[in-house]
């Protein structure tokens, strides 16, 4: 496939000059830090919250898993809900380096080293719910196939196993493809470096990177094939966790729609999230160079055609709730706008389907601060989703007799924000250690737009 | 040695010096053998082997009157009581109170010292205050003491014989012999009718038609067990029952009917109008509405045409004359009723004598109170102030299992023995006289009643089990240690029960008429948890559901909607209940078909001992309520809605449903059950594959139309499986861990409201949706066809409980068996606990396994022999318990079981069968004799 280059459309601002120039910019952050008092306080709110996190944990395995709301009937709460949230985030990154590299979008460039790194912390705090989730989290490693004297393994026909090895790969995947990408940067920075022993670190991680043209040559098309490798990865561990749901009795989970509807949701949230880390970057960093406006335009059409689909696939389940006729789904449909759930559930889609149509208008697509707003209320409003998937079928299926509501506890929050709190702290650590932004590729994309 | 307590400020340098030195010489010794000889078993007694349970039979009291049990005990510890089925007023039955006693025995918050005030004294100490305060010595024939003795019903031969010997030394001894859940209006009504005190015994089993006005005997009573059986005898489709209740709250009794009418009490006397009126005796028109008249001709109809089979009944809260006239209706109509003289010998009312013994204790006449096992303090209405009262007896002593709140106002607090661990006897309603035998050594240093009565007659013997058999030995005669350990196997005294009486009743000369209608009435009645408060402090029945209501660990207002809504109350809002001033709150719950103007709410909660913390400020008191002691109906009531705000905790949310409940309790008429064909057993397709069948098949099948909803089940489940308690909080959190529950149904059908009960335990399905989602094979099917659960394999993930389409599994949210028990039950869950059944530890699930160590003990036992468990040879907890013989269980590999031929009964139906989940536990739909509901 074969590209036509992109003469209109410059992703890369004027104000830059030369390649140098890119390498200064992004190495600043890491090797002539100038810490404001926005990055001590940003730095100070997130491991506040990560210590939240810690003491709820710490908690949590104390008295048990009773500290949160969860009930007789609702036996699922925040931490699937969290766990599904968090890993549909973790899918952009991936999906935005691998497809948009194998069909050469060179946007991209501007993006595609933070939102991996997004993908890598989010997959982290999500692979982390379902531990806290359990009852007996000590004995996690029973679903990991190991020898034993009981000569017992898995029970493989659970979803949960299924998902424990989807989360296993892809956070491998992820954490090699990651760091492929990086290697390069990683010499950029050892060159730079002034002092002896960053120079020393850099350079060992760089495992010996010269910039050859043979080096180059084995490095583009490793990294094509890994990015082909990805992208189907991409799309079968969100399908795979939308079977811990599917792959139930329960009316409104055991649903065919469920893999490409949470693929869909993933990528929607995880493009939002790109889109909230973009801008505080851009603000942060001075990138404003490399992350334009253009890029939020480009994202912009993405959020716009996932909320589209996300309306459909919302429109699906209401009509196949209906039509199937069946007491449980319907009644499950009348309870998600009536019931107690309702307020939450119309958030949701204004979050999620209404909001994003804004996005038609050039005005707010072309808007930094429009497109970041509305990629946070589709974080919230994905949220509300994940959560009510819960919620809502587990409150409302076939016996009324168990029929009960769910009333979060402190401890149900506070772990959700100490998740957010220790996602941003890693967040903050990485944009201080690792080049936030491929240097190298923007030095190509820049390379080729002006024709050096 | 002095006792430690008396020496005020404390210890002097002798004393020390003088503890000192015995402390020293103890230490040189040994520890101090028990007061009683112990031998080791150098042989193993017959029949006693380590680990296996041993069965007594014993007796245990409700409002007085004994029932029955079998308990039984695994290496000396009482771990589960069982029904006996030689006793009349058990038949094998079990029911909450009696199967909740087991952990009353464990119980920490017992009383377990004497206390003299605040200080910890001994029985010496107590016996040198008595003979003190009443001026009495050991070798004097009589005192002229004020002695006032509080008692419940007495019906114990050796406690009336021991309160005779108490008389014949204190000859000015007055007895005050009151029971909170009393028949005041039914002796009234019988003395009227009869001349004479009787008690009318109906024999359910014979009775085509019953109507019942204002009368709940299938609810919770000493007689419960004995009743339902009987009406289960006459509840199946062939030659079935009629019931027709005319209630003005929902009861058990309604909830069972074929016909109910809700009507307000004051009207109940109409009915009973058009029925006389019917028989022939004009007692004027009967004001009644067109449909209550219409309810009122057909239920005057049904009886008269079923002479000798039919049978009307009165409540305790309607008046004498009510009575008195069922009475005439019932000789009229050759009612299946025995009259029997009372076990009871006390004549007086039970109100009176409350009213009495505050009116003397204020009065100044009662020199020396003496309570034995009654809380008049609680039970008394506030109008007579009896703390004060209590509190200003110049001397005072309080014999019972708590430190209750008459204990708090008494100089003396003296423990009492429980039942598991004296010895005693007791009469059933009808005389039947049963032996109480001790389980276990008493776990304090208690008293029996009849060792206290003893002591304060100052008897040469003082020991229960002399006490016991000088009464028996008399009575039996001739052989007497045979005739003891007869006794005392069977659980029951042959030939003890009463004759019946040849009596004929009076023809009522009229029957006032209704008062001019109030506002709202308030309808009093027992809690069907922990009855007149007695088992408030029993966390497995504070924790056991309202049968209707579904309310733990409370006590509500149901109100009718048209009055709730006219005060502008919804449900489970908190309002105020105002009764003469007197301002009580509870949780609202809104009842259809609820007779408008009723108000109703239940005794036994709101216990305010601070020395009893499970029972302490759970629910409200609406005892105190009235100004006559125990009142069941209460005039001139308002409500409003509250600005305070008491939880309504329940276990189901969700009972009135229309439309939706329909494929989930399903009902049928006896015309719809002749034309409906035996059910094919179906088999639809799977992919999943069916496990194979082995030896045995075990099944369920529950029939709705024998369930009334006791609770029974329950409980015996709960004490059976060591199920924990969980506590207030955690069940407003929505967790329960009760393996068995009874949903409750409430559908408009033929104008009316039917309201039934499902008791919903695993259903062991084939298909079981729980195990192919556990990814560590915690939830396995056995070779038995069983679903189990591995608890050391669980992990807690809980797909299996977010998948069981009927909920039945259970989640340690908290190790609330082990580590964080709710309030101090660990160590008392600790000795009741089923040593054949774990104990589940923190974070994982749960669930009902058919009692599997039972099944396993059964299969045991027939290998031993080498032959099959036989029909009826395992026996589940829950329907051992069940009074009503709904539970059936057995095995499906045999074609000629009780669940083979029930599951090709035309009744038989599948809970969610649509899942194709092959559910082992089944249904048997409910019936009702026609459409027509009111």
């Amino acid at each position: 496939m074969s590209v036509a280059p992109d003469i209109e459309r410059r992703w890369i601002a004027p104000s830059i000059e030369s390649r140098e120039q890119i390498d200064a910019i992004i190495a600043a952050p890491i090797l002539a830090p100038r810490h404001t008092w926005r990055w001590w306080l940003t730095l100070a709110v997130s491991g506040g919250l990560t210590l939240l996190m810690i003491v709820t944990v710490t908690w949590l395995f104390g008295h048990g898993i009773g500290i949160f709301g969860n009930n007789t009937t609702i036996v699922w709460g925040f931490p699937i809900a969290n766990y599904v949230w968090w890993l549909g985030i973790g899918h952009a990154g991936t999906l935005i380096s691998a497809l948009l590299l194998l069909t050469r979008q060179k946007w991209r460039a501007s993006l595609n080293r933070f939102a991996e790194t997004m993908t890598l912390f989010a997959a982290s705090m999500a692979g982390l719910f379902p531990i806290f989730h359990l009852g007996r989290p000590y004995y996690l490693y029973w679903i990991i196939p190991y020898p034993n004297v009981q000569g017992l393994w898995p029970q493989w026909r659970s979803a949960l196993v299924w998902d424990f090895w989807a989360v296993g790969t892809y956070i491998t995947f992820s954490t090699l493809f990651w760091y492929v990408g990086l290697v390069p940067d990683l010499a950029m920075l050892r060159d730079r470096a002034a002092r002896r022993g960053v120079r020393r670190l850099y350079g060992a991680f760089a495992l010996g990177w010269r910039g050859s043209a043979r080096h180059w040559e084995v490095y583009e098309r490793f990294y094509r094939y890994m990015a082909a490798l990805a992208v189907p990865l991409v799309v079968s561990v969100h399908s795979i966790v939308s079977l811990d749901f599917a792959a139930s009795l329960e009316p409104g989970w055991a649903d065919t729609i469920y893999p490409p509807y949470f693929v869909v949701g993933a990528l929607y949230s995880g493009f939002a999230m790109v889109v909230v880390i973009a801008a505080v970057l851009r603000w942060a960093c001075s990138f404003e160079a490399f992350i334009t406006v253009q890029h939020f335009e480009a994202i912009g059409k993405v959020l716009l055609t996932a909320s589209v689909i996300m309306g459909v696939s919302y429109a699906t389940e209401w009509f196949w709730g209906w039509y199937g006729g069946e007491r449980t789904e319907r009644h499950l449909v009348t309870f998600l706008f009536t019931g107690p759930y309702a307020p939450l559930y119309y958030g949701q889609l204004l979050f999620n389907v209404l909001a994003p149509q804004l996005l038609w208008l050039p005005r707010f697509r072309q808007s930094i601060l429009a497109v970041t707003v509305l990629s946070i209320l589709i974080n919230v409003g994905m949220w509300l989703e994940r959560i009510l998937i819960v919620w809502a079928t587990l409150s409302r299926d076939y016996l009324p007799s168990a029929w009960r509501i769910f009333l979060p506890t402190f401890w149900d929050w506070a772990l959700l924000a100490g998740s957010l709190g220790a996602f941003t702290f890693l967040f903050m650590i990485f944009a201080r250690v690792l080049p936030a932004l491929p240097a190298y590729e923007l030095g190509k994309t820049w390379a080729e737009e002006n024709g050096a | 040695m002095p006792p430690l307590t008396r020496r005020g400020p404390g210890l002097d340098r002798r004393l020390l010096l003088k503890l000192a030195a015995a402390a020293a010489a103890v230490s040189t010794t040994r520890c101090s053998p028990p007061d009683d000889e112990i031998i080791p078993y150098v042989d193993m007694p017959e029949g006693m082997v380590a680990g296996e349970p041993m069965r007594f039979a014993t007796t245990l009291s409700l409002s007085g009157y004994g029932r029955g049990f079998i308990a039984i005990a695994v290496d000396g510890r009482p771990i589960k009581i069982e029904g006996n089925p030689r006793h009349p007023y058990s038949l094998g039955a079990t029911d909450v109170f009696a199967e909740a006693e087991i952990l009353s025995l464990y119980d920490p918050g017992r009383s377990s010292v004497v206390h003299h005030g605040e200080q910890i004294a001994t029985w010496e100490d107590f016996a040198a205050g008595w003979e003190q305060a009443v001026g009495a010595r050991p070798d004097d024939a009589a005192s002229d003491a004020a002695v006032g003795l509080v008692t419940g019903r007495v019906v114990s031969p050796t406690t009336l014989g021991r309160i005779e010997a108490l008389r014949r030394r204190f000859p000015a001894l007055r007895q005050y012999r009151y029971e909170p859940v009393n028949d005041d209006m039914a002796r009234a009504g019988a003395k009227l009718a009869f001349g004479r005190l009787v008690a009318a015994a109906p024999r359910w089993d014979e009775a085509d038609v019953v109507l019942t006005l204002d009368a709940d005997p299938l609810g919770h009573g000493p007689e419960q067990l004995h009743i339902a059986r009987g009406f289960a005898a006459r509840r199946g489709a062939e030659h079935r029952q009629q019931l027709h209740a005319v209630e003005p709250a929902w009861t058990l009794t309604g909830a069972a009917a074929d016909f109910r009418l809700p009507l307000a009490p004051r009207q109940m006397g109409e009915v009973a109008r058009a029925v006389a009126r019917r028989l022939g005796l004009d007692l004027g028109d009967p004001v009644l509405s067109d449909p209550q008249r219409a309810f009122a001709e057909r239920a005057a109809e049904a009886l008269a045409t079923a002479q000798g089979r039919a049978l009307a009944m009165a409540g305790d809260g309607q008046p004498p004359e009510l009575h008195a006239l069922c009475h005439w209706i019932n000789g009229r109509l050759h009612a299946p009723v025995d009259y029997l003289p009372p076990v009871d010998p006390v004549e007086a009312g039970h109100a009176d004598e409350l009213q009495a013994l505050a009116e003397d204790l204020r009065a100044g006449r009662v020199a020396a109170l003496v309570i034995v096992d009654a809380n008049p303090v609680y039970d008394a209405p506030d109008a007579l102030r009896m703390a004060e009262a209590v509190a200003a007896a110049p001397f005072s002593a309080h014999l019972g299992l708590y430190p209750d709140e008459t204990a708090q106002h008494c100089q003396w607090r003296l423990p009492l023995s429980h039942p598991l661990e004296s010895w005693g006897d007791a009469r059933a309603a009808d005389g039947t006289a049963s032996l109480v035998q001790p389980l276990i050594r008493r776990l304090y240093d208690t008293r029996t009643c009849d060792e206290f009565l003893a002591l304060l007659a100052l008897s040469a013997v003082r020991d229960a089990y002399g006490l016991t058999r000088e009464t028996w030995a008399s009575w039996a005669g001739g052989d007497f240690a045979t005739w003891w350990r007869t006794a005392l196997h069977d659980g029951v005294i042959a030939d003890s029960r009463a004759a019946p009486l040849a009596l004929s009743p009076a023809r009522p000369t009229g029957l006032p008429p209704p008062d001019a209608p109030h506002a709202l009435t308030v309808v009093l009645s027992p809690d069907p948890g922990v009855w007149d408060g007695r088992f408030a402090a029993n966390p497995w029945l504070q924790e056991c559901p309202h049968p209707l209501t579904k309310q733990v660990w409370g006590n509500a207002v149901r109100l009718a909607p048209g009055d709730a809504a006219r005060a502008g109350i919804a449900d489970e809002d908190t309002v105020d209940l105002v009764v003469n001033g007197a301002t009580l709150s509870g949780p609202a719950v809104v009842t259809e078909a609820q007779a408008d103007g009723v108000v109703a709410v239940g005794w036994g909660q709101g216990r305010f001992s601070p020395a009893m913390p499970i029972a302490h400020g759970v629910g409200t008191r609406f005892v105190g309520l009235g100004a006559r002691p125990f009142s069941r109906l209460l005039a001139g009531a308002e409500i409003k809605k509250s600005d305070r705000s008491i939880p309504f905790r329940s276990t189901q949310s969700h009972t009135r449903l229309s439309g939706r409940s329909e494929a989930l309790f399903q009902l049928a008429t006896l015309a719809e059950l002749a034309t409906s064909r035996p059910e094919r057993e179906p088999a639809p397709p799977s992919m999943l594959g069916i496990p194979p069948r082995g030896d045995y098949a075990w099944a369920m099948v529950i029939d709705t139309d024998a369930c009334i909803g006791c609770n029974a089940c329950v409980v015996a489940c709960q004490a059976e499986n060591n199920v924990p308690i969980v506590g207030p909080e955690e069940i407003s959190q929505g967790r329960d861990m009760h393996w068995l529950r009874v949903d409750v149904y409430a559908r408009p059908q033929g104008g009316a409201m039917r309201t039934g009960f499902q008791p919903v335990p695993c259903m062991h399905c084939e298909l079981a949706p729980c195990e192919p989602v556990c990814p560590v094979e915690a939830s396995v099917h056995d070779h038995e066809g069983l679903n189990v659960q591995v608890y050391n394999r669980c992990i807690g993930t809980r797909f299996c409980e977010a998948n069981c389409p009927y909920k039945v599994r259970r989640f340690n949210w908290f190790a609330y068996a082990d580590g964080q028990a709710y309030g101090d039950f660990a160590p008392a869950l600790k000795a009741q606990h089923n040593p054949d059944v774990s104990a589940r530890g923190r974070g994982v699930m749960e669930k009902c396994n058919y009692c599997l160590q039972r099944i396993s003990r059964a299969r045991r036992a027939a290998e031993k022999e080498d032959r099959q468990v036989a029909e009826g040879e395992m026996v589940t907890a829950c329907q051992a318990a069940c009074p009503t013989r709904a539970i059936h269980f057995g095995d499906l590999n045999s074609e000629t079981s009780d669940v083979s031929r029930l599951r090709r009964a035309p009744r038989h139906y599948r809970l969610l069968e649509e899942l194709n989940t092959r559910p082992r536990t089944t249904y048997l739909k409910r019936l009702y004799v026609s459409d027509a509901a009111s």
